[in-house]
């Protein structure tokens, strides 16, 4: 049992606040309210990959840190309490890891050392309309031919993907799944910009017979399993991203309540602020602890399906009862736009609803549990 | 992070469960069950007393003052053990008060009541509320006057569980009425139950446990029934309080609980011959508290690997106990939904089924936590202020 970090751990931690929260500046993120401008800070990213961060959890041989998932979730975790204008989760966790997991030699060798350094973008479209299970798809179909494949199908709210030199993603072939990396600048493909309540670069994606090379196929007719792992390490991903967002908004209406002066004394002081920040307390704590359980069981290889789900769950509950909470604890400040809150409060919505929200997870934790495969341990 | 048990520790969960599988024979069971979880029945001492000489009492005590010495991890699994076993093991004298005596006790203290405590042979129940006295602690009123050698001690203790099958009462008075501070004037003493002073009325609770008022009627104990210093009893008030705060909340009878409530569902057949499992509101109740009892397992396996460490933090402490205290109930109401009408058949109807007549008795229990062990108001005060440096209204 140990529930600390390991040297590694903090290691990364450490350096990952020490950029994102010299970086990430109120006036930098206001730049990119209502997509006056595209949310992406390539200067930071190029940042993080000189410091070696992109590169966290890829192989020394493709020029990363090789270290684990876990160490990348606290990179995340990091990203989501400055709510830092970057394409983590789609680049590296969506999309990096799985090529450095499923990939041949050549795939890897053309892919991963790029996706390290920075010099492109990679991203993933994990769902389908109101479908979020990401290892069926359900719209999306491919037909061989020839040694590549012609696709056909649609993808929801796939961000990055105009900027993206690959979308990693799922198509049904004959009984199987397959995993391809779908140029989006391929004759056939249709990007529709999507203005998503968090303001990151989103586009819906229709595909009409695309041809994709034998050399971009990632897994054929076998990808269910490979589509699982990466829904799982996606959702734990957003997990982090939202304990990191909810931790900040959480300490942000701590400091406010304590500054904040009503009939003399700090409104910190009555109990009411206190206790309902407290329930935050407590929410966060359970979000961080299942949230850490996840990436931990991941980053050993184990099976972690019911304790991701879970944690899914919990980050969708826990942004949405911490969001309110701060928003009602700062009265107008809260839902001022001259005051940092709201973009927090716009995140943590976001990662609630994205690769399935709470209901979902009850649901399908809930059927698990019918086929007798949640018991507690 | 590593959230997963030694081979060490699970082969130490296995010898608990076997040693206790072992003893919860049906006779003790019938009369443990019949004594609604507290005990103090003539097969619960006999128990008990072959428990200390199996060793198994103390389990957590330093091995110098004759405990086992385990750490906060092994006695957090033996704490789950015991208890899944259904065996009312009377914690606060072992776990609770026992340490603080065998730490803190004076020779009289040491010679005379700890060994006993270890020999399962000697209970003891905490006198800490009054009528008037309960989160507001310091305010006792029940006083401790010096006559020559002796204290003179007189008053009225309020909820003092156990104490009509307890040998001693670990009881606050107040020693020094002029104290500058309320809690400055507090001592501590070992008082006997069988001081002829001493008396107890049964105060019968929703859940149907019996607890008591007791009274002090000029009970006269030498100088070596105070524990500890001369008003410094505050201190070993609120270190017993953080003690026993941190057995209130436990994971396994909850887990145990849900696995047998979803073996139910999965045997359950409604009229239509729809199983009951395969309802989807039964699922997302189950669901529900799955998620949930997740948390509670991870909270109560980091404090114990936090108090293993040293670093136990004050709002992790109370967070585990608020969190874990209304989710019980929270849990005993989504599990007694699934189980329908037959969570509101008591145990002693002929037929009753013995899961959903343990969900009708845990629900009328349920609220004892969230106030006892230190009220949930108050504990959330400790995490604005300790987790996230709220100031505090003063009191």
């Amino acid at each position: 049992m140990d529930f600390g970090f390991s040297e590694q751990q903090r290691d990364v931690q450490n350096l990952a606040r020490e950029i994102l929260s010299e970086q990430v500046t109120v006036e930098k993120l206001a730049q990119y309210d209502q997509y006056k401008a595209e949310r992406f800070d390539r200067e930071l990213w190029a940042q993080l990959s000189q410091a070696g961060l992109l590169g966290v959890a890829i192989d020394e041989q493709y020029g990363g840190m090789g270290f684990g998932f876990f160490e990348l979730a606290l990179l995340v975790e990091e990203a989501g309490r400055t709510i830092a204008p970057l394409p983590l989760i789609s680049h590296l966790v969506s999309a990096a890891l799985p090529i450095q997991q499923f990939a041949n030699a050549e795939q890897k060798q053309r892919w991963l050392p790029g996706a390290a350094n920075g010099e492109f973008l990679l991203t993933a479209a994990l769902q389908e309309g109101f479908h979020s299970e990401a290892a069926a798809p359900k719209l999306s179909r491919a037909e061989a031919d020839g040694n590549g494949l012609r696709i056909s199908g649609e993808k929801f709210a796939v961000p990055f993907a105009k900027q993206a030199e690959r979308i990693l993603l799922a198509v049904q072939e004959g009984e199987g799944v397959t995993v391809v990396l779908l140029d989006p600048k391929a004759e056939g493909v249709r990007l529709q910009a999507v203005e998503a309540t968090q303001y990151e670069p989103q586009y819906h994606l229709q595909f009409d017979q695309v041809w994709v090379a034998a050399e971009d196929i990632l897994v054929r007719g076998e990808g269910a399993a490979a589509m699982q792992w990466i829904a799982e390490r996606s959702r734990a991903a957003v997990c982090a991203h939202q304990l990191g967002a909810a931790d900040k908004a959480m300490r942000m209406t701590a400091s406010y309540t304590a500054e904040r002066q009503q009939f003399g004394v700090p409104i910190a002081t009555f109990q009411a602020v206190g206790h309902r920040a407290a329930n935050c307390f407590i929410d966060v704590e359970c979000l961080r602890l299942n949230t850490y359980q996840a990436v931990s069981l991941l980053d050993a290889n184990q099976a972690a399906s019911t304790e991701v789900q879970i944690a899914k769950i919990w980050a969708g509950d826990v942004g949405h009862r911490v969001s309110y909470a701060a928003q009602h604890l700062h009265g107008g400040m809260g839902i001022d736009r001259d005051y940092p809150l709201w973009r927090y409060c716009t995140w943590l919505r976001h990662n609630e609803m994205v690769l399935g929200n709470s209901a979902e997870g009850l649901a399908s934790l809930g059927a698990s549990i019918a086929d007798g495969q949640a018991f507690c341990r | 992070m590593k959230i997963e048990f030694t081979a060490e520790q699970n082969a130490l969960r296995q010898e608990f469960r076997r040693y206790f599988e072992n003893m919860m024979n049906p006779e003790l069971k019938a009369e443990c069950d019949e004594a609604l979880g507290e005990g103090g029945g003539p097969l619960w001492r006999e128990a008990l007393r072959q428990m200390g000489r199996d060793g198994m009492i103390g389990i957590g005590w330093p091995k110098e003052l004759g405990g086992r010495g385990l750490s906060p991890i092994e006695q957090f699994i033996f704490v789950e053990e015991v208890m899944r076993c259904g065996y009312p093991f009377p914690f606060l004298t072992t776990e609770s008060v026992g340490p603080q005596l065998a730490e803190f006790g004076n020779e009289w203290q040491k010679k005379e009541i700890v060994p006993k405590i270890l020999a399962g042979e000697c209970l003891i129940a905490i006198g800490y509320s009054e009528p008037g006295s309960g989160t507001d602690l310091a305010s006792i009123k029940t006083t401790a006057v010096r006559d020559g050698d002796e204290w003179v001690i007189n008053g009225q203790k309020m909820w003092t569980s156990l104490a009509h099958f307890s040998d001693y009462v670990w009881l606050a008075c107040r020693t020094d009425p002029n104290a500058a501070k309320p809690h400055k004037g507090i001592s501590m003493f070992m008082v006997p139950t069988s001081d002829p002073g001493w008396s107890c009325s049964p105060v019968v609770t929703l859940g149907g446990v019996r607890t008591n008022a007791t009274y002090y009627d000029n009970i006269r104990v030498p100088q070596h029934a105070m524990v500890g210093e001369e008003n410094a009893g505050w201190k070993l008030v609120t270190s017993q309080l953080n003690r026993e705060r941190l057995s209130l909340v436990n994971f396994g009878p909850t887990a145990e609980l849900f696995n047998s409530t979803v073996r139910w569902a999965q045997q359950s057949e409604l009229p239509s011959g729809e199983k009951l499992i395969d309802v989807s509101w039964v699922q997302m109740n189950l669901a529900k508290v799955r998620a949930g009892v997740e948390a509670l397992k991870l909270l109560c396996y980091k404090q114990a690997w936090a108090m293993t460490e040293g670093n136990l933090e004050m709002a992790d402490a109370s967070a585990a106990k608020v969190y874990g205290s209304e989710f019980f109930i929270e849990t005993y109401r989504l599990l007694g939904e699934v189980l329908g009408q037959a969570a509101l058949v008591n145990r002693r109807t002929e037929g009753a089924d013995p899961l959903a007549s343990r969900i009708e008795r845990l629900y009328r229990t349920a609220s004892i936590i969230t106030f006892g062990g230190g009220t949930n108001e108050i504990q959330r005060d400790i995490i604005s202020a300790a987790g996230l440096w709220m100031p505090r209204a003063s009191r």
